[in-house]
């Protein structure tokens, strides 16, 4: 080797030189702007309402390390086998990737991995729970937001009892849910991994009537209120005494009810109950007929659902309000109204508007209303309630006062069951701050997504999304309880991985490694780059092509 | 055994370069120099002369292929004239500055226009301050005996230049004269195999002639100059030695012919200096004591030497077969500057003789010397530069 | 856009460094991104031959340089031939594990190093050539070069240049060499997988790589790798081999045969300084011969290059 030479005799006679690390010297003071990497929030964890953090999730899928990948989903939901088979998938909405081609089948895979979990359940130190507290909570409701904060405040060691006043648990997972959208055996494994984590389900107690909520509040160190909303509201006509409601037949059938109450049935209203109404009284060989007073466009359903539903061959009769119902030769006579839409209201959809003098009649063996649920809130200390007969409760931590909580469609009012879990996650959170003593806040609000415009769609190729396939009517309508849905495979599943854009979240693709064209980025930390800033030039060249966006440049300082 | 042949200079060239074992040739055809490339083609592809053989497309690209070899670290030759030698101007720079120690036979051939094929020294000395060391042979064996110790002289790690073997087109090239090669296995002792000290080499990557900038650049000049200094030394000594070997010496950096005494020298380079000794031998007949003193290395100058002939004679009568325009002849040029800040300097007169093949014979030396011994007698030199035989 | 399998791949490229830090090439340098991506592709068992041109500046000066390979710089226009001096050398010392590269410039490949190139080219050298093309003399301050597209600036070309581009890989296709490839750092898998494809191949390989230049083009220094895909993806540079005389579009060229899949030139035109003066006449012009050339690759692609100086596989 040749010595680097100071003086003329040291030097070879001609000009050989030493390759050097920083031949001219360092170069990164050319530097105006210099790359950082940051991890930003995705549109699917941004809209999912337990902000699952789907791209990390994906990150370990294509790494093929499933099991980190169910322990980051269980961080923000314990139930993805739930979420992945009957969740709207607010998540896939937004999804950038739909900009581009089509979304990320994001809940395939969440149904995928929650299946993946379920199976391993059991097994010891799948659930790690932290070091006993030795403090009691008492939940009272075993829906998904009861369900989803005793799991957390478990893992955090707390001693769980929860009260259910049915005989199963699970609530609307149990008894609202029908089999087809989610099979009943799945619930059961869920409560029963959960059971195995220690936590104490006391089904058929109902607080109120078989023991005194101020004894549960007595006894328990802290206490949560998750008790749904089951109560149908009602229409306001007369005639309403001939309607049953939608939730109390969906439990009906649940617990083995097999006969329609008619064959025409129409089913009132435009949410999902109505839906899952309409679509079970299908198979139950009844010719179900759904009364919405809007269009199609404004139904709160599920949309997916709505247009099974047309598959399945339901009727549906839109701009229509019944105003009085009656009975007439065992037949039930539904007097209606056709509606036009007229302004915007609150829920940010057009108003029904009745058309004068556009009655007319419709006659149906039985009726089922399902136009909105509440919870029923008699049996609850009125210094509890305001003058509605809602919970006052701070919905951002579900903090009521003294020493009870409240969460899901108990404050929220019918939601979906994702919302619950995540309600009931937060809860679980502020009820631990509450027994350490300490402030109790509320999770801090994520910060707007990355959008497509920030992601390099050029590394991506166009590639379908995994469909599930799907039982068509004919064959579906026959079965109350077969899964109209099915999963997709591993292999599928990965390849979604792959589709994902990892907005937000650098997905290790060395992409700004081999285009540095100074060498300057480090792969050491798990692939993630790190910038050398001694010869970092801050072309911008990572960032302009960074494939997940998050490399940003940001301006030196003089 | 040591074997005499009768053949021409350029074909010497070719088994000087065979004898030398040198191990890639790139070389470009010219005339007058073609002879060598033909030659070196029968002897690699009958297999007798085990080289690499780059028929390039320039006499440009000769040098710049003749430098990657070098590079590589094997010994390196080619060979050209005239119009090649100057296009090859820009890499001659190149590789006396890389310290290539390339051995190149220059067929001194005068350079247009228009056309002239002829013998000329101006292509070889417009390359001058190349760095490059140039002998100037006066016949064929001087031809083979110089590109062997050259290798031995440009090889040696004290000087590391490249070097070009002049002789004259036609004189030498096509002239056939006896010349006697010696033994193989002695040459191989006396020249041994070309082990450079580095190269390009994948286990000790370095670059070569990368950016120097100015707080490095002169450094490098100065090695080169020194390393011509020590040619200087080391030229005679390997003269010497080749000598010892192989029973043939050329004087060293002057090959010097009855000086001793002379009054009068001829100063010479090439076959005029071959011609000069006859001249030397008629005109001492006369009484007239005339020397001759061929100086065969021009490049490193031989200034020391110059000046201890000057010391002992009155007048130097020097040939040039070449010019540098708006001054003088070369070697007059050089001779005169040696003598720059010398005591007791002789009289000098230059003439310019022999220019695009124009016959020097040993009477055109004579009329030469006649006219020195004149103006030497008369203690005056009437014109500094004589152009010898021009038309009225 | 790149197959997804592409990130995989780009894993399994050598992590090994041979243009090390600290090198002088502009902010943004698409030739600096060629390099790295050469040693990736042949790793440091290589030598090579660079001429006067921006990669002569780029390792910094003596005594130390940012190449950690063996270099010989050489004089402009003589990269082919000093390379056939190395090759010949090698031969003789019998080294055969090592392959010289001749990494040059285009105005050392197109201008003043065409003859060394060429007749390099004639004997068969086995070496390979990449001429990373900034179509200008961007070491001494953009000038043009006979690489330089039509309508472009230079500070020759004040006014955009009036002529056009050579053709230089169809002009090394006329010397019937076993193997002529296009590439573009921008797509680093192919580059790679021809560089890789030319050492295994005995005889002078020539692959032409079309560098962007911020410095000399006028763009953003963050877009090297974008407008070298636009370049790729308007067809303005179609990525190709020439295997044995037979042409072949390679991805995602092979797919713009069709006029409606290429992108408008407008797009690539745009993000650039040195086209800020095209006419739409020119643009016009530009969008002709591009269509042309289409309609010669396309001749090519599907004749199996009966067109072209055939070379056989010896």
């Amino acid at each position: 080797m040749v010595v680097v030479p100071k003086t003329r005799k040291e030097m070879p006679v001609t000009t050989l030189s030493v390759p050097t690390i920083g031949s001219a010297g360092k170069t990164g003071f050319w530097r105006d702007f210099r790359p950082v990497m940051v991890e930003l929030v995705s549109p699917c964890t941004y809209d999912c309402p337990a902000n699952n953090r789907l791209p990390q999730i994906f990150e370990k899928i294509r790494d093929g390390k499933l099991e980190e990948a169910a322990k980051i989903f269980l961080e923000t939901n314990p139930f993805p086998s739930i979420t992945g088979r009957i969740c709207p998938h607010f998540c896939e909405e937004h999804c950038n990737r739909s900009e581009y081609d089509e979304a990320v089948s994001i809940r395939s895979i969440e149904r995928f991995l929650g299946d993946y979990i379920l199976e391993r359940k059991g097994e010891a130190g799948f659930h790690e729970i932290s070091t006993e507290k030795g403090k009691k909570i008492g939940i009272i409701g075993s829906g998904p937001a009861g369900l989803s904060a005793a799991y957390y405040l478990r893992k955090m060691g707390y001693n769980v009892t929860i009260f259910e006043s049915e005989e199963k648990p699970g609530g609307m997972l149990t008894y609202g849910i029908p089999p087809y959208r989610l099979p009943k055996q799945i619930v059961e494994k869920e409560v029963a991994a959960l059971t195995k984590m220690g936590i104490e389900i006391k089904s058929g107690k109902t607080v109120g009537e078989d023991i005194k909520f101020e004894d549960v509040q007595k006894e328990f160190d802290a206490v949560l209120l998750a008790i749904g909303a089951w109560k149908e509201r009602d229409i306001g006509i007369s005639g309403e005494q001939l309607m049953m409601s939608g939730l109390e037949f969906l439990g009906e059938v649940n617990k083995g009810l097999m006969e329609p109450p008619g064959m025409d049935v129409a089913v009132i209203g435009g949410g999902n109950v109505s839906v899952d109404v309409a679509r079970t009284l299908k198979r139950l060989k009844a010719k179900p007929s759904i009364l919405y007073r809007r269009t199609e466009k404004e139904m709160p359903a599920i949309s997916e659902e709505v247009t099974k539903a047309k598959e399945d061959g339901i009727e549906f009769h839109f701009l229509t309000q019944p105003v009085d119902a009656s009975k007439k030769n065992g037949k039930i006579v539904l007097k209606c109204i056709r509606m036009r839409l007229g302004e915007l209201d609150a829920s940010g959809r057009r108003r029904p508007i009745p058309i004068e003098g556009s009655q007319f009649t419709l006659e149906f063996d039985a009726v089922i209303k399902a136009i909105g649920e509440g919870p029923d809130t008699t049996w609850i200390p009125k210094k509890f309630l305001n003058e509605g007969g809602w919970m006052k409760v701070d919905s951002a931590t579900g903090v009521v006062g003294e020493n009870l909580f409240a969460a899901g469609d108990l404050i929220s009012g019918p939601a979906t069951v994702v919302e619950a879990i995540a309600a009931g996650r937060r809860t679980a959170r502020s009820i631990n701050q509450y027994l350490r003593g300490e402030e109790i806040r509320p999770e801090v609000p994520l910060e707007k997504p990355v959008k497509i415009e920030g992601i390099n769609i050029e590394y991506y190729e166009p590639k379908e999304r995994a469909k599930a396939s799907e039982l068509p009517p004919e064959e579906r309508t026959k079965s109350l309880d077969k899964e109209e849905t099915s999963g997709i495979s591993l292999e599928k599943v990965q390849d979604e991985a792959h589709r994902c854009f990892s907005c937000g979240y650098c997905r290790a693709c060395d992409i700004c490694w081999i285009f540095c064209p100074d060498g300057s980025v480090d792969l050491e930390n798990g692939g993630k780059p790190e910038f050398d800033y001694d010869y970092c030039k801050g072309c911008g060249i990572c960032s302009n092509e960074c494939p997940c966006g998050v490399i940003i440049m940001e301006r030196e300082e003089e | 055994m040591a074997q005499t042949v009768i053949d021409t200079a350029n074909h010497i060239a070719a088994y000087a370069a065979k004898a030398a074992r040198v191990q890639v040739v790139a070389a470009y055809p010219i005339t007058p120099q073609t002879s060598i490339v033909e030659r070196i083609a029968e002897l690699v592809e009958s297999g007798e002369f085990d080289a690499e053989y780059i028929r390039v497309e320039s006499e440009h690209s000769a040098m710049a292929a003749c430098m990657g070899a070098a590079a590589t670290g094997v010994r390196t030759f080619t060979a050209t004239a005239s119009h090649g030698l100057v296009l090859m101007h820009e890499p001659l720079h190149w590789a006396s500055g890389s310290r290539f120690p390339i051995v190149m036979p220059v067929v001194n051939r005068a350079l247009g226009p228009g056309w002239n094929i002829w013998a000329d020294y101006n292509d070889s000395m417009s390359q001058r301050d190349t760095g490059w060391i140039q002998f100037y042979c006066a016949d064929n064996q001087e031809v083979f005996d110089t590109i062997i110790q050259a290798y031995k002289l440009c090889e040696n790690e004290r000087v590391l230049l490249p070097a070009m073997i002049c002789l004259e087109a036609f004189i030498l090239s096509h002239t056939y004269l006896p010349v006697k090669i010696p033994d193989q296995e002695k040459i191989d002792e006396f020249l041994p195999p070309y082990k450079p000290k580095w190269f390009l080499d994948v286990n000790n990557p370095l670059s070569h002639a990368n950016i120097v900038s100015p707080e490095w650049y002169m450094e490098f000049r100065y090695m080169m100059q020194e390393a011509m200094e020590n040619a200087k030394q080391l030229i005679p000594e390997i003269d010497k030695e080749y000598g010892k070997y192989f029973g043939f010496e050329h004087g060293g950096l002057i090959d010097k012919y009855e000086c001793e005494d002379a009054d009068l020298i001829l100063l010479t380079m090439g076959t005029i200096g071959s011609e000069a000794k006859i001249t030397v031998d008629n005109l001492r007949k006369e009484g007239l004591k005339v020397g001759s003193a061929r100086v065969r290395v021009f490049r490193p100058f031989p200034k020391e030497e110059i000046r201890k002939l000057a010391e002992n004679t009155q007048m130097f009568a020097i040939i040039d077969r070449g010019i540098s325009f708006g001054m003088e002849g070369f070697l007059a040029e050089e001779t005169k500057s040696s003598l720059c800040n010398q005591k007791d300097q002789p009289l000098i007169a230059g003439f310019i003789a022999g220019l695009g093949g124009r016959d020097v014979t040993f009477k055109t030396i004579e009329k030469i010397a006649r006219k020195s011994a004149e103006w030497m007698r008369r203690g005056r030199v009437e014109k500094e530069t004589v152009w010898v035989d021009l038309r009225k | 856009m790149q197959s997804t399998k592409f990130m995989e791949s780009i894993k399994e490229l050598s992590k090994e460094e041979y243009l090390l830090r600290g090198h002088i090439a502009c902010a943004g340098c698409g030739p600096a991104i060629g390099l790295r991506l050469l040693f990736k592709a042949l790793g440091n068992k290589i030598i090579l031959v660079v001429p006067a041109c921006c990669s002569s500046v780029i390792p910094g000066p003596y005594p130390y340089t940012s190449l950690a390979v063996p270099v010989q710089n050489i004089i402009f226009e003589a990269t082919g031939a000093t390379a056939s001096g190395v090759v010949a050398a090698l031969r003789k010392k019998g080294v055969n594990d090592v392959t010289v590269v001749g990494w040059a410039g285009d105005g050392g490949t197109f201008d003043i190093g065409i003859q060394a190139l060429s007749g390099a080219a004639e004997r068969g050298t086995n070496f390979i050539y990449v001429c990373y093309d900034n179509e200008a003399y961007g070491n001494t301050g953009v000038q043009r070069s006979g690489a330089t597209p039509y309508g472009a600036w230079t500070t020759t070309t004040p006014t955009g240049k009036k002529e056009r581009k050579k053709d230089m890989p169809f002009i090394m296709a006329a010397h019937r060499i076993p193997y002529i490839a296009t590439a573009c750092p921008s797509y680093p898998l192919d580059f790679v997988k021809k560089l890789r494809k030319a050492k295994a191949i005995k005889g002078t390989k020539f692959i032409h790589l079309l560098a962007p230049c911020p410095t000399g083009w006028r763009y953003d220094t963050s877009k090297t790798v974008e407008i070298g895909r636009l370049a790729v993806q308007t067809g303005l540079w179609a990525l190709f081999e020439i295997e044995y005389g037979r042409f072949k579009l390679n991805p995602p060229s092979d797919q713009l045969i069709d006029k409606e899949k290429r992108r408008p030139i407008k797009e690539y035109l745009s993000l650039q300084g040195r086209f800020r003066k095209l006419t739409d006449d020119d643009i016009e012009k530009k969008q002709k011969w591009l269509d042309e050339d289409w309609e010669r690759y396309h001749k090519l692609a599907s004749n199996n290059a009966s067109d072209l100086a055939l070379c056989e596989e010896i």
